[in-house]
């Protein structure tokens, strides 16, 4: 996440270090230079993903989830626990914002598609639905209601079943060429020029 | 919520950070853990101050695009600061030992030795007074009989002699006297500020440390009325004694200004008023530059607060250390940082105070007991957990509940009673599992009984039933095995062995700590014993620990929630179930929000 933050805004590359707090800076829409978007980007370290998700989500008018397609066959289950979290949140739902998947570091070779990583985390979404509606109701159980039904019941889930937008979407921060490379992350651009 | 210490150990070197609240930095130095560098925080300091300086312009104006774009070509003074750091800790060499002859001790007592009886212990007092004291030049005090020298020192020492058997405090108000005489021979001094100084010194007879004096200290209180600022005054520093002569002598200053509002210029003369270092401001308008303005946080500014946040804390059952812990990192997470207009100090320490608790009581990793069951499923092989705790927590109670709650989901369970100790805590089990099993016959889970208890009597080794227990539920196919444990004190060496020896033959997928919410600064000591027996018992490299934590007996406190508090931070593992009552159903997941907001509501 990290990486792509400076080089959508300057285009230059920069070393990244784990962050503590988030970063927010002015995007300005390359294809129309009147809008302008203002890119948020959250640490993603276990112990703040959620404080800082329930900090912005009430403002955000998309979101990107950015997925490491390399480890993502080890890490699946906290990614889709994560991205769980994110979807059966009230706010969230209630503003439905378009979601972008993006599937980092396609430049590796052993990265999985886009297409793959969507299957596993539908079939990952499903389990955990069924497994988060049993677990035992919550102390203050009468205020929140129970937890939200994600998608549609009976039938096995499906991100298009979701009341927002999702999109899947491949890109690699660093470019193939290494470092210095070109990052390839025109489909993230596109998207972002939508959503403007 | 950890920032209360500032260093961290891993491998073999130490860490040490700082943090800048106003711009957000941390400032972190690495060096290797043998090497006891005492130069350290000084350089971590004088470096936050430089880069600070430095670069001020670019953080406030350009936010995270200066960041981003800004080169911080730091390297050259990071050099010389670094330079500058170990050269002046290699200046202070340790004070070279001085050698007998060169002591005054060894002059002493030869002429001790060769003056009069009489006279001898009253040198020999003196002596001890004279090294005491920390005036410097004392070769000349050192010889007795000698003609003081026309410098007020000997004076002063000659005017000790007299105390020599006096108690000590009376030898200090003395002393405090004879300097105050000595300033006022420099100017006039009225006899007022004597005698009411004399009214001033009676309290402290009874002080016994600072936090008395801040008590009637009135000058810090915004309420107080008048609206001058106390002068600063130069007072001399060489004195021998500390703060506690100075705040008595303060509280007069105050009541003797309010009176005489003109002659500030005399109060200012007066040298017998010691330093306002604490420099209260003004009341009114102190008050109202706290609301409006960006005014930046100090330790001072919060003290007042955190204490109070500190005993809320504690009245709400969470463990002292814990709770003066969690206030000291408050403090470091928020000085210096710059509030915004019309937000008071105690709301922005409670607002950071809630987010801390929140964090803490928030599970990091995912706590999802169902689809690890899944996992185990698929690999054929059984979930085993192991409950442990001290006695008269509530494990077999719970251990039922739980039991309960997957039979729900339809999961097979298999309870192994490895309670050996207990009389009834066999049939006890016994009686659950028939429960259980008429609730859900074997009938409507396709034949299979869902429930299961392996007990070998009484009197045998708990590690190796619960192995026999482990081996029959994965050959007769159960997916979760439920081991329920005798309670132990966690002072208790042999048990605390016994039940880690179980814990790391039988290697179970979860271990969970059963605690009961009425307990109070207890669970700190129950929570690290057990992990220090689990850790110290185990011959694995990564010992297995605690890896979760039952909270019981919720229903039994009303809003004194802290006991959450303080075992999650302690063990930092999530809570994984809340017991709120002795039925099958009374199993809940813990509410972080609702449980931080019980304890902070006054």
């Amino acid at each position: 996440k990290m990486t792509f933050f400076p080089q959508l805004l300057t285009g230059k590359y920069r070393d990244t270090q784990t962050s503590i707090t988030d970063s927010s800076a002015v995007y300005r829409v390359s294809t129309d230079k009147s809008a302008n978007v203002t890119l948020i980007d959250l640490p993603g370290h276990e112990s703040l993903r959620l404080q800082f998700l329930e900090k912005f989500k009430a403002a955000a008018r998309a979101i990107v989830f950015v997925v490491d397609s390399v480890a993502f066959q080890r890490e699946v289950k906290d990614v889709a626990e994560f991205l769980y979290q994110v979807l059966v949140d009230s706010t969230v739902l209630k503003n439905a914002p378009p979601l972008l998947i993006a599937c980092n570091k396609q430049d590796v070779t052993m990265a999985k598609s886009a297409k793959l990583i969507q299957q596993q985390l539908e079939k990952e979404l499903n389990t955990l639905r069924v497994t988060r509606s049993a677990a035992p109701t919550s102390l203050d159980s009468s205020a929140t209601g129970g937890p939200a039904q994600l998608g549609k019941k009976g039938k096995d889930f499906d991100f298009s079943q979701l009341p927002m937008k999702v999109e899947f979407v491949e890109c690699s921060a660093r470019g193939s060429k290494g470092e210095e490379g070109d990052a390839d992350f025109e489909g993230l651009e596109k998207w972002l020029a939508k959503i403007a | 919520e950890r920032g209360g210490n500032n260093s961290f150990t891993h491998e073999a070197l130490t860490l040490k950070y700082k943090l800048d609240n106003q711009f957000e930095l941390v400032f972190v130095v690495g060096f290797q853990k043998i090497l006891t560098l005492t130069y350290v925080d000084k350089l971590i300091d004088d470096v936050h101050k430089e880069f600070r300086d430095k670069y001020r312009n670019e953080f406030q104006q350009k936010g995270t695009l200066g960041l981003l774009n800004g080169t911080f070509d730091f390297k050259d003074d990071f050099m010389r600061l670094l330079r500058d750091a170990e050269e002046s800790s290699k200046v202070r060499a340790p004070t070279v030992m001085k050698t007998f002859e060169q002591s005054l001790k060894s002059q002493k007592t030869v002429k001790c030795m060769i003056e009069t009886r009489g006279e001898k212990p009253k040198e020999k007092v003196k002596t001890k007074k004279n090294k005491g004291s920390k005036k410097e030049g004392t070769e000349a005090v050192a010889a007795p009989g000698k003609a003081p020298a026309g410098d007020k020192q000997p004076s002063a020492a000659g005017d000790r002699e007299e105390l020599t058997k006096d108690e000590i405090l009376q030898k200090n108000r003395e002393e405090f006297f004879k300097r105050h005489m000595k300033a006022g021979e420099k100017s006039s001094k009225s006899p007022k500020p004597e005698a009411q100084k004399e009214k001033g010194k009676k309290p402290r007879v009874w002080d016994l440390g600072n936090s008395n004096a801040k008590v009637l200290d009135y000058s810090n209180s915004a309420t107080n009325g008048s609206t001058e600022a106390c002068p600063v005054e130069e007072f001399d520093p060489d004195t021998a004694l500390g703060d506690r002569n100075r705040e008595p002598g303060r509280l007069y200053d105050l009541e003797y200004e309010s009176d005489d509002e003109a002659e500030e210029e005399k109060v200012i003369q007066n040298p017998s008023k010691p330093s306002a270092k604490k420099g209260g401001l003004g009341g009114m308008f102190g008050m109202l530059k706290g609301l409006v303005g960006s005014k930046s946080l100090t330790k001072e500014d919060m003290e007042p607060v955190l204490e109070k946040m500190k005993d809320h804390l504690i009245a709400k059952n969470v463990a002292a250390e814990i709770a003066v812990q969690l206030c000291e990192s408050v403090a470091k997470k928020l000085e210096g940082k710059v509030m915004g207009t019309f937000t008071t100090v105690t709301s922005t320490v409670k607002q950071a105070l809630q987010e801390a608790l929140v964090q803490i009581l928030q599970p990091q990793r995912r706590v999802d007991v169902l689809r690890d069951v899944m996992d185990a499923q698929r690999h054929r092989r059984p979930y085993v957990v192991t409950f442990c705790g001290v006695n008269g927590v509530g494990k077999s109670t719970n251990l039922a509940k739980i039991s309960f709650w997957l039979i729900e989901n339809g999961f097979s369970v298999l309870i192994a009673a490895c309670d050996t100790f207990r009389a009834g805590a066999v049939e006890q089990l016994r009686t659950h599992t028939r429960r259980l099993n008429a609730l859900h016959p074997p009938e409507s889970h396709g034949g299979r009984t869902m429930v299961q208890l392996y007990e070998k009597g009484y009197g045998k080794d708990a590690a190796g039933i619960a192995m026999e227990a482990i081996s029959y539920a994965r050959n007769q196919g159960f997916d979760v095995v439920l081991v329920d444990t005798a309670g132990r004190m966690q002072d208790n060496a042999p048990l605390m062995t016994a039940l880690a020896k179980l814990i790391a033959v039988n290697a179970p997928d979860l271990v969970l700590f059963v605690g009961e919410a009425l307990v109070g600064n207890e669970a700190v000591d129950q929570l690290v014993k057990f992990n220090k027996a689990l850790a110290d018992h185990s011959m694995a490299q990564t010992p297995r620990l605690i890896d979760g934590i039952v909270l019981t007996k919720f229903d039994t406190i009303d809003d004194k929630v802290g006991a959450a508090i303080s075992m999650t931070y302690i063990t930092s593992k999530p809570i994984v179930f809340v017991g709120t009552g002795q039925t099958y159903c009374d199993l809940r997941s813990l509410n972080a929000k609702a449980v931080v907001a019980a304890l902070m509501k006054a």
